[in-house]
């Protein structure tokens, strides 16, 4: 169920935070999104926070809980699999 | 049309340094004017310049690198703003100040400021997600100040850290998404910075400042600096906070068609893509 998000979710990154010149594809779905891999930082985070919250109706409710959902794709669609009323 | 912002202190330097002519020209520069090693990140000999001062000097270093490739690449601004610390780059770029009198204007008032931070302890804090009042409550409670206004829900505090580290606890209590807090030497952008005016003025009276050849919107009233106003700007701002988001929305009536971030991170960028959004201009 949630790995049919993840195409969706690489999407909504690619659109919240208006990452010129990149696909879908080549998002690796299992890196980290923080720190290396995409390198985002908390700005970004609050702006997929809005973003999935939009997207999904789901809600991050703090940087705690934020640590582990942005972990990757996969853990961000998970999070949205579980959570999406 | 195209538009250069330059932007505040990093906090940490790049991970990776440059190696061009340009890079060096800048690092020389460092060395000369500052006691600076732009390479190692670290004072010459005989050059007691704090960790804050070191960032502050390679931050407007980095903005003038950058500035430089952009202009070597055929980038001409019509306009330029700044952001806190990023007003001695844009001064530069504007042709109002020489590269040299950047690096060492700020070589100089950081070190001024840094004696601060001898005799009391003090934080900037960041809480995110929340809007102003219930930041800028936080920050009355607790004896500290907004000092950047960056967007509806990025505000940086400054203040003694006792003060910060309460007015954070107070965000987190009341829904932020994240606060962190961050020491520096000097509550930069906050009324306590009138402490050090008088030696502030003294330094910026020193140098000799021509008129922007480039119109410079500043960060707290938006407004263009000239050869007049600019040496009480670079003491007035330092009690002043940054109103970032006015700067953008001022800057974007403007009608430009492109957009450079001069400098080291892309944390204007950001804010502009999140004060964008909300505004739907995007």
């Amino acid at each position: 169920m949630s790995d049919e998000l993840i195409p969706k979710v690489k999407q909504m990154i690619i659109d919240a935070l208006r990452i010129d010149g990149m696909e879908a594809d080549e998002i690796d779905s299992d890196a980290p999104l923080f720190g290396e891999g995409l390198g985002l930082d908390s700005i970004d985070a609050l702006q997929l926070v809005v973003a999935m919250e939009k997207d999904f109706g789901v809600v991050v409710p703090d940087a705690a809980t934020g640590t582990k959902v942005f972990a990757s794709v996969r853990a961000m669609a998970a999070y949205i699999a579980e959570n999406q009323k | 049309m195209t538009i250069w912002l330059f932007p505040g202190q990093p906090l940490q330097p790049e991970q990776a340094t440059p190696d061009d002519a340009d890079f060096h020209a800048l690092a020389d520069l460092c060395r000369a004017y500052c006691g600076y090693d732009l390479i190692t990140y670290k004072p010459l000999a005989g050059h007691p310049l704090s960790h804050h001062t070191c960032l502050q000097i390679y931050g407007v270093a980095m903005s003038l690198y950058r500035a430089r490739k952009l202009r070597n690449a055929g980038s001409v601004p019509s306009l330029i703003s700044e952001h806190s610390l990023g007003i001695y780059a844009a001064l530069a770029a504007s042709g109002s100040i020489a590269e040299q009198d950047a690096l060492e204007l700020v070589s100089r008032i950081g070190s001024c400021m840094s004696q601060m931070g001898a005799v009391e302890e003090y934080s900037l804090g960041c809480p995110i997600g929340l809007p102003i009042d219930p930041v800028e409550a936080a920050a009355r409670n607790n004896g500290v100040f907004v000092a950047n206004y960056n967007t509806s829900r990025h505000f940086l505090l400054a203040g003694s850290k006792q003060g910060i580290e309460a007015a954070l606890a107070e965000c987190q209590a009341a829904g932020a998404f994240s606060v962190s807090s961050f020491p520096c030497e000097a509550p930069l952008h906050t009324p306590l910075m009138a402490e050090v005016r008088d030696d502030l003025a003294a330094i910026v009276a020193e140098y000799h400042i021509a008129e922007p050849q480039v119109p410079l919107i500043e960060s707290f009233g938006q407004t263009c600096l000239t050869a007049a106003t600019i040496p009480a700007f670079l003491v007035d701002e330092l009690q002043q906070p940054v109103y970032w988001e006015r700067t953008w929305k001022a800057v974007r009536a403007t009608g430009f068609s492109r957009c450079r971030e001069v400098g080291s991170g892309q944390a204007l960028t950001k804010f502009n893509r999140w004060i964008d959004s909300e505004a739907g201009t995007l």
